[in-house]
């Protein structure tokens, strides 16, 4: 288990996950988001999309999943925040890095960038807290 | 068309939920790239706090402990029926979520009772587009804090 000396400004991690043709599916199926955007393409084609999108807090999820593979506990995560700026679209790849930008009093702060296949990014000010004892 | 300033303060809940091993472990098999279910294994690399009840008996936590994005499952509910409340008349088709916030208080375990109530605080537009954010506050079954959000949707006009 870490501890708050543990962490340093700096620090860098990086997860990879796909938005696989059924992941918007079986995202369905354990949130109970079953807004037909995500599992029917036709509708997502109405939308104005070229395929159906993944749910923005499945994103999101492999946002917390990158920060807890860094924090190295899922029960320290104090704050979570996210502006969804572009769909995740059914086959698209999503790598996520992130920074550890600050350690102040039990509170370690990092930022995470996540970029698609095509380099482009699909989160902004995406940053998470979790507090550690000394 | 702008949304109307009047339904902020609209409330919706209270929701109740029980939380259960197995939805903690589908929930972070499927985030991380595996099938929910019984054919479960994860691709990628779920924490084993949420998937593994053998490590999680041995964590500080003593059971699996919910990933922090869980909260979907127990406190979206009043997010959901906001967007589709025919008072409101959002535009559904034109509908995404455009940001969200959580703030985690106590962490969420198999057996939880949690109890979520939530509220339109805030409508704005910015060109064509126009969004409502929702607020959410969940506790568990003995008063504590468990999880506040804030839940964003643009209507893209």
């Amino acid at each position: 288990m870490k501890k708050l000396a543990d962490f340093h400004v700096g620090e860098t991690f990086e997860i990879t996950r796909s938005a696989d043709r059924y992941r918007p599916i079986y995202y369905a199926a354990v949130s109970g988001d079953f807004n037909p955007i995500h599992i029917d393409r036709e509708v997502a084609q109405l939308a104005g999309f070229p395929d159906a999108i993944l749910q923005g807090m499945c994103t999101m999820a492999w946002l917390a999943d990158a920060c807890t593979s860094y924090f190295g506990d899922p029960g320290r995560v104090r704050r979570l925040g996210v502006r969804f700026s572009r769909p995740v679209i059914s086959g698209d790849t999503v790598t996520l890095r992130g920074r550890c930008v600050s350690v102040e009093g039990s509170v370690v702060r990092v930022e995470v960038e996540a970029r698609n296949q095509r380099g482009e990014e699909v989160l902004k000010s995406a940053a998470a807290e979790a507090a550690f004892e000394e | 068309m702008p949304i109307d300033p009047r339904h902020v303060g609209r409330r919706y809940g209270p929701f109740r939920h029980t939380v259960s091993a197995e939805r903690i472990r589908d929930f972070a098999v499927a985030v991380a790239g595996g099938v929910p279910g019984h054919f479960g294994a994860a691709s990628g690399d779920p924490h084993p706090w949420s998937v593994d009840e053998g490590a999680a008996a041995r964590s500080p936590y003593g059971a699996l402990v919910a990933p922090p994005t869980f909260g979907v499952t127990f406190a979206m509910d009043p997010f959901a029926l906001a967007c589709a409340d025919p008072e409101i008349g959002l535009n559904l088709v034109r509908l995404l979520h455009a940001e969200q916030e959580f703030e985690h208080g106590r962490v969420v375990r198999p057996g939880d009772v949690l109890t979520t109530t939530g509220e339109v605080v805030e409508v704005h537009s910015k060109g064509p587009l126009d969004f409502m954010t929702v607020r959410s506050e969940t506790r568990n079954q003995a008063g504590e804090l468990v999880l506040v959000g804030r839940w964003t949707a643009v209507i893209r006009n």
